[in-house]
């Protein structure tokens, strides 16, 4: 792969032609080692200088590791710069060599200027050397009391890279209370940013780990440090006020005069010029006010006129960040932007991920008052330069069409499209008119006289051409040639090469033969005898399937092939509802701009195999090391994977294994077996209150602040699918066990409830949130638990609980 | 977790690394490498400035002939991290005295490691105020030589200032001299459809400033936008002013201005940074003023040959002249000869970007200036019938013109020494993107 060739006219120190540039370095810097000689420093920069740009295009310096330690006794603080920046780089591959480090280190800690005290403390923590961590305990300590907010700015900090060193050293010397303590006490807004995104980090990193991190979680969001935070936000740089303003949207107020009062002091935020903290306010208020339905649509006038200046400022990839919001917004409540559809019209020069975005605003704030505006813009771009995107403006379009009611002109613009005489716009025009048929049958008159002008010919790619052969089927009726065209298809069957294609055309050409018999005959025998000859298996089984429903019976073979249909009302939605929620509960991260929740591209198991680490691997880079880094960290990640699997199959152990493998082998057999083992699992100590109460509000803040405890999948008996007529049979069944329901909803074959129940005599919740799907007999469950320890135990419960179902 | 970045890159268009700097081992070392591969070599470059690559997301950056590039492995706020480029940028401008490109960073890569050691410690933004960091990141640049004694003073309270109240503004400052610059800056922004009816319309403008003040001093703004002006005569109970008042659809304030009191009394009140800022930001939809209005009329005349009239009024007053006015008229690729007549300025065929490009350098107000061409075409036969036309797109600059009309009322220095000021206001209007479809 390409190395990393440097451009010659770089005034930057030249190339190293090889090992004597480096071992004449070594020679320079020993020499100038102990000397203190006036106007050294000023050759030690050089010389430095010269190290610093290597080590930066990928040059391994790390041989002169000795010596430049040796040079760093030095009074200049540039010069110290640039040697910490060194041993920050080199000192995890060379660990002996960074010992002697330390030394020199420690003193600067001590130093008089509170700069030097700073800066040695941040390189003392950046050398990531797990075991040089008990020399950091003590200056950390210290650096935490120093009078100076800069070094306690730095110690704090430190602190966070201790715990990605070492976790217990950090615990063990107590560092995260004395980071509390300093949160809500210091005087420096800085030293308080830093301390909160430390505690953040620090305890959602400790919470498979130890009993309090929960606990402390939740002080960070309890009110009176939210009370201290928010009353002192107008000092805080902007980017700690994103980070308070995040930590918010996780605050629970008790009443609604609260939120009116947390919205009122946000308020001139959105005035801020910083798009970050505009969309950090954003989302609080929409998080805030998610329960007042009324306040929720007020909230989003309001966030409407600083989004869109945010959009119409700043660089293109700013706007990008902060218009994928918009669209998010426009998605959820597009009546409300339904006015402002001018802003989403796109400009000639823009990119076209903005443009792309744009266009399914403008498709989503579509209305009655709007469409005529709205499609006339969109028929403008059909005509851009830019093919994708005058695709998908076609596509617009067609969608808005779909919407609306009065599709009377929209349907002579698609049919102009028609008429453009672009292979694409043809192509993608067709169809949509075929989807518009599906829905508005009526149209089919005008349509049709216009789609049969179209040459087969001229239209190539197999969507389109499905669309037109459907079209063809369909209304054989109503086009004059539709059989002699339909025949000359076939004709040509061996060079079609789309399966759809093939199979679109064995059944348009099946209803054509119902409606003009004489004149398709021939085309049909040529039609299933090339069909049943095909080598792609559907094709071949449709056709052999026509073949001898025909020779049964015609007319119930028209009944099969073309029955009445009835027009599609609602075109499916692509991404599910719970997905989309996610999403907005991720608002303001990237799960916006990739239109997916994080679990799909953070966790390892979503995300597919990992491409890159291959690729990387095949990599032939200079530097051995750099490559063993990433792999080796995958390989961990790995072994935590596993380890937990492990252990929680040992926990479930209790169980039993004899019982899991006599179900395999039923399942293995497909017998359909009762899932229910004869002996019920002995039913855990766990033991829940009958008569629990959680009112509707309470559960939605609960689902939304606490983690998914555990998650699984789970297997449905026959009988429980049987009884699962409507959902309130598996409520009053649930009930029974103490579990109760707080929301339900659904029909065959998808059913979702929202469950909950309370430990005995405690007030600790578990919520569970369960997808059934009758015809795959799975149920989908996800647990979260106020105390996550008794998660497991709830769990096999609630399994228990829910095989009994069905069964008299 | 606003930013927590994990690695932050500069490289030049080729791909070579300029600066590196991890701040966290939880992406590997060979990101850039990744990065090259996936976005720089493919044609993915440009299609969307947020890219997921393995476990990691990609943001970057093109800035002149620089890409930055920030590498995350968590759900980071991408405008936070877009922002923090966008200031970091702005922060090493004004250390390096101007332009940011490849040659200025390998000029100073000192420099700019020793500021992303100050601006991100363990990928969260620091301090990035360049009033604050020049306090004791005291390289300038290359410009100074280094002096061979390190500085013996550290300079007072420095690192007291780091989080001062007033983290924008030193204390102790002294000019002989104090004077404020204000200018007001606007785009209007013109989508027109070849009907001639406007589409969409709008202005976003900013004030910037430029002061040399002594002390701390308080500024007061005073504009004549409705909120404001509305408030004062219910403050002064007194009936407004008759005159143009300005709906503002949007403001957005440099962290200075004291927001509380812009939603209580609707003035703009702050205590500025020294040197250059901006000051505020704002939105028009209603009521623009359009400084130009073209008639554009292009035929074709047949496959080989078309016609171009175009003219084009200026609307603005008749003692106001606006400066660099270009006008870009496009042409199908196919045009072979061209020939123009102009009433005023020069125009001439650029095959480069097919365009017909007029320029007229001093365009005074009211007057209506227009071109006649004639353009032949070569025929060709794989062209099909219809060539899709771009827009017409146009640039100026009018001095002491504001499409919005929007003014300034007043500007009020007050400092506690009661010094006297001298205040300067410009106004100037250009061309967002202009462009009218014919």
């Amino acid at each position: 792969m390409a190395p990393p060739a440097q451009s010659q006219r770089s005034p930057s120190p030249s190339q190293p032609s090889g090992k004597s540039e480096l071992s004449d370095l070594k020679l320079q810097l020993r020499k100038f080692a102990g000397s203190r000689a006036p106007g050294v420093d000023d050759s030690k920069r050089e010389l430095f200088k010269k190290v610093i740009s290597y080590m930066t295009i990928g040059i391994d310096v790390s041989s002169l590791f000795g010596e430049m330690v040796m040079c760093s006794a030095t009074s200049d603080i540039v010069l110290k710069k640039m040697c910490y920046l060194y041993v920050g780089n080199y000192a995890k591959v060379n660990p002996d060599l960074a010992l002697l480090t330390i030394n020199f280190l420690q003193r600067d800690c001590h130093d008089q200027d509170p700069m030097i005290r700073g800066l040695a403390l941040r390189s003392l923590c950046s050398l990531r050397v797990a075991n040089l961590v008990e020399y950091l305990v003590g200056p950390l300590g210290s650096g935490l009391k120093d009078s100076n907010s800069y070094v306690r700015m730095v110690a704090v900090i430190g602190v966070l890279k201790l715990y990605h060193i070492s976790a217990s050293t950090c615990i063990d010397a107590d560092f995260p209370s004395m980071l509390k303590h300093l949160m809500l006490n210091d005087s420096d807004t800085q030293v308080v940013a830093n301390c909160l995104s430390a505690l953040q980090e620090i305890w959602s990193a400790e919470a498979s780990r130890s009993e309090e991190a929960p606990r402390e979680r939740e002080a960070l969001i309890s009110k009176p440090v939210i009370y201290y935070l928010l009353n002192r936000i107008k000092e805080f740089s902007e980017w700690a006020q994103c980070l308070v303003l995040e930590l918010i949207t996780k605050y629970v107020p008790s009443d609604s005069s609260e939120i009116f009062d947390i919205m009122n002091l946000l308020e001139d935020r959105l005035q801020h010029a910083n798009g970050a903290v505009v969309l950090a306010t954003v989302k609080v208020f929409l998080q805030l006010t998610l329960s007042m339905t009324d306040v929720h649509q007020q909230v989003y006038e309001r966030i409407k006129a600083p989004l869109l200046t945010l959009v119409s400022s700043g660089s293109p990839e700013q706007s990008y960040a902060v218009l994928s919001h918009l669209h998010l917004l426009v998605m959820r409540a597009p009546y409300v932007f339904s006015s402002d559809y001018k802003h989403f019209y796109c400009q000639y020069n823009e990119p076209s991920y903005v443009k792309r975005l744009k266009l399914e605003m403008l498709t989503a704030v579509a209305n009655e008052s709007n469409t005529y505006e709205i499609v006339t813009e969109l028929c403008e771009y059909a005509a851009n330069v830019d093919i994708p995107i005058a695709r998908e403006s076609i596509r617009a379009v067609g969608k808005i069409a779909l919407q609306q009611y009065d599709v009377n002109a929209i349907v002579d613009r698609l049919l102009q499209f028609l008429e453009m005489d672009k292979d694409y716009v043809t192509a993608d025009a067709l169809v949509l008119v075929k989807d518009l048929l599906r829905k508005y049958p009526q149209w089919s008159h005008d349509c049709i006289a216009v789609v049969g002008n179209i040459s087969s010919k001229n239209v190539q790619e197999p969507k389109a051409k499905a669309a037109l052969i459907w079209m063809l089927g369909e209304y054989s009726q109503d086009m004059q040639d539709a059989p002699y065209i339909l025949e000359s298809l076939i004709e040509n069957w061996d060079e079609e090469h789309s399966a759809e294609v093939r199979l679109h055309l064995l059944t348009a050409v099946m209803k054509c033969f119902f409606k003009r018999p004489p004149e398709t005959q021939s085309a049909l025998g040529a039609a299933l005898a090339a069909g049943v000859a095909d080598f792609h298996q559907d094709v071949h089984d449709r056709a052999l399937f026509y073949h001898r429903i025909l020779r049964y019976n015609v007319s119930v073979a028209e009944r099969v092939v073309n029955p009445p249909k009835q027009a599609v009302s609602v075109f499916a939605d692509t991404q599910s509802s719970e997905i989309k929620d996610r999403i907005f509960e991720e608002f303001n991260s990237l799960s916006v701009l990739y239109q997916k929740p994080s679990y799909m591209f953070i966790d390892k198991e979503h995300r597919g195999p990992p491409e890159f680490a291959d690729e990387l691997g095949n990599l032939s880079i200079g530097e051995a090391e750099d490559n063993v880094v990433p792999s080796q960290r995958v390989e961990e990640n790995d072994k935590d994977l596993l380890l937990t699997t492990a252990e929680k199959e040992e926990t479930r152990g209790s169980t039993g294994h004899s019982q899991q493998a006599s179900f395999g082998i039923d399942d293995l057999l497909g017998l359909g077996m009762p899932a229910v083992p004869d002996a019920p699992p002995s039913p855990p100590q766990l033991k829940l209150n009958a008569k629990a109460a959680l009112d509707p509000s309470t559960f939605q803040q609960k689902w939304r602040q606490l983690p998914v405890a555990l998650s699984q999948e789970l297997s449905l008996s026959p009988q429980a699918i049987a009884a699962l007529t409507a959902p309130q049979a598996l409520l009053r069944h649930m009930q029974s066990h103490s579990i109760h329901c707080i929301a339900s909803g659904g029909q065959s074959p998808n059913f979702k409830f929202f469950f909950f129940a309370q430990k005995y005599k405690e007030s600790s919740n578990y919520l569970v949130e369960c997808i059934i799907n009758t015809s795959s007999a799975k149920a989908q469950v996800k647990i979260k638990a106020d105390d996550q320890s008794t998660s497991q135990a709830f769990s096999t419960l609630f399994e228990s609980a829910l095989s009994k179902f069905g069964i008299p | 977790m606003p930013v927590a970045a994990s690695a932050i890159y500069f490289l030049n268009l080729r791909g070579d690394v300029l600066i590196n700097r991890l701040y966290r081992d939880d992406v590997g070392g060979n990101m850039v490498d990744a990065f090259r591969m996936h976005i720089m070599q493919t044609k993915e470059l440009g299609t969307c400035p947020v890219r997921q690559i393995g476990g990691c997301s990609f943001f970057y950056m093109r800035i002149s002939n620089v890409y930055i590039v920030i590498v995350v492995s968590s759900n980071a706020n991408v405008a936070c991290a877009f922002k923090f480029v966008v200031e970091a940028v702005a922060l090493f401008k004004s250390y390096f005295g101007g332009s940011f490109d490849e040659d200025a960073i390998r000029n100073n890569f000192v420099l700019i490691y020793e500021l992303l050691d100050e601006i991100m410690d363990f990928g969260y933004p620091q301090n990035l105020s360049p009033e604050i960091l020049k306090l004791y990141i005291t390289q300038e640049g290359v410009r100074s030589p280094f002096s061979s004694k390190p500085s013996d003073k550290p300079v007072p309270n420095a690192t007291l200032q780091v989080t001062g109240a007033v983290g924008w503004r030193r204390e102790g400052l002294v000019y002989k001299k104090n004077e404020v610059f204000l200018d007001i800056v606007e785009s209007v922004n013109l989508l027109m459809s070849s009907k001639g009816s406007v589409l969409r319309c709008d202005v976003t403008g900013k004030i910037l400033m430029k002061c040399f003040l002594s002390g701390m001093p308080d500024l007061k703004l005073g504009l004549n936008d409705k909120i404001g002006l509305e408030k004062e005569s219910q403050i002064k109970s007194r009936p407004a002013k008759s005159g143009k008042t300005i709906e503002l659809d949007d403001v957005t304030f440099h962290q200075c201005v004291n927001l509380t009191r812009f939603n209580s009394e609707k003035t703009v009140s702050f205590v500025p940074p020294d040197g250059e800022f901006e000051l505020m930001k704002y939105r028009i939809t209603e009521g623009v003023n359009l400084p130009f209005r073209v008639l554009p009329t292009i035929k074709e005349l047949g496959r080989t040959r078309m016609e171009v009239n175009f003219k084009v009024k200026s609307v603005f007053g008749a003692k106001m002249f606006a400066l660099g006015v270009v006008i870009k008229i496009p042409v199908p690729k196919q045009t072979a000869k061209t020939s123009f007549q102009v009433t005023s300025g020069r125009a001439k065929y650029q095959a480069s970007i097919d365009c017909l490009v007029w320029k007229i350098r001093k365009f005074p107000g009211q007057t209506e200036p227009t071109l006649s061409a004639e353009v032949e075409l070569i025929s060709t036969m794989a062209e099909k019938k219809s060539w899709t036309r771009p827009p017409i797109q146009m640039e100026f600059q009018v001095p002491m013109f504001t499409a919005s009309g929007l003014r300034v009322r007043f500007l009020k220095v007050w400092e506690k020494s009661g010094y006297n000021t001298v205040e300067w206001v410009r106004y100037i209007t250009k061309a967002g993107s202009y462009e009218i479809r014919c």
